[in-house]
């Protein structure tokens, strides 16, 4: 028996957007990957060309944990002798906000000569200024594993003199 | 013996260390520093205040046992500043277990996470007056977002 279904949108590029402020590149890159290479979709397949776009903004306000931004390291060799160079992460992500979350998707896919076409589909933005003709695509937002977390001084003054406090000063201090 | 000993020094230390109930400064008052200058002269004057948390002050957290893991059970990360900063000074200096009453483990603990936020630049309102305040200028790597993992605290 045949059922009549409607498949419009199973074989059109979806477009996706996801925020990188506070994000660490290497989890935000498996999520990433798994909307590029169309591995969420129950169609998918190897051979089956159905990944999608997804958009990245805001990639210069990526977090590392703890002193992985000293502790990372980009090598490079020229092909030449004495042609090798070591980069770390924040000297890498001074010269190009957008290299270290490139990379991390990059790495995270398997070396196939399909990385390269699938690769083609990531947009990347150092801020939030994206342009319009690709924001128009947009319609999903990729949900964020880490929250963002909030300043002291951003706090707004209400919240600030309303919050519950756990410690009072004792009898004899002298406020500083 | 130790009566002997008692009876002998009696004398000695009621004529020598007299016990002072009288104090000529009012102690038990939270005081604040005021400066100012007056006809060329720079007065330092100790003012009276009532501490402005005490109306704030939760209801475990005014015994004498509290600890906000086992008594709330908080289980406080380093993001939580609203916390972090009750136990810091105005300069971003942690205050003493004398005077936040925790327990030395946890001590400990809430002087990591300060630290972990402040290298965050979550607290950066809360640092000595010559510090430059905003993250982003801080120098090389520094000036990037980091965030740290609570599982990495040994307490």
């Amino acid at each position: 028996m045949h059922v009549y279904l409607q498949q419009w949108a199973t074989f059109a590029r979806q477009w996706h957007i996801y925020d990188c402020t506070w994000q660490n590149p290497f989890e935000s890159a498996r999520l990433v990957k798994t909307h590029l290479m169309g591995l969420h979709k129950p169609i998918y397949h190897p051979m089956n060309d159905c990944g999608d776009h997804v958009v990245l903004i805001n990639t210069k306000e990526i977090a590392l944990p703890g002193d992985e931004w000293v502790k990372r390291v980009y090598f490079h060799h020229t092909g030449y002798p004495g042609g090798a160079s070591w980069t770390l992460a924040w000297q890498l992500h001074d010269k190009d906000p957008t290299m270290v979350m490139k990379k991390a998707v990059y790495n995270s896919m398997t070396g196939n000569l399909q990385r390269r076409h699938t690769m083609q589909r990531l947009h990347l933005f150092a801020d939030d200024n994206v342009p319009e003709e690709i924001l128009a695509n947009v319609t999903n937002q990729i949900r964020t594993p880490r929250v963002v977390p909030q300043r002291l001084d951003h706090i707004d003054k209400e919240t600030l003199e309303n919050f519950p406090t756990i410690m009072d000063y004792p009898k004899d201090y002298v406020l500083r | 013996m130790a009566t002997l000993l008692k009876a002998a020094t009696t004398t000695l230390r009621s004529t020598f260390w007299q016990a002072r109930s009288i104090t000529t400064t009012p102690a038990l008052l939270i005081k604040e520093i005021h400066e100012k200058t007056e006809n060329n002269a720079r007065v330092y004057e100790g003012v009276n205040v009532v501490s402005s948390r005490s109306e704030k002050m939760l209801k475990p957290a005014c015994d004498s046992t509290f600890c906000p893991e086992c008594t709330l059970g908080l289980d406080i990360k380093h993001t939580d500043v609203l916390i972090l900063s009750q136990y810091v000074r105005s300069d971003g200096c942690m205050l003493p277990r004398r005077i936040t009453r925790l327990c030395h483990r946890q001590q400990k603990k809430m002087g990591t996470l300060v630290t972990m936020a402040q290298k965050a630049g979550l607290m950066p309102n809360l640092a000595p007056a010559w510090s430059k305040k905003d993250p982003k200028k801080r120098f090389g790597w520094r000036k990037y977002n980091k965030y740290f993992l609570e599982s990495t605290i040994r307490y």
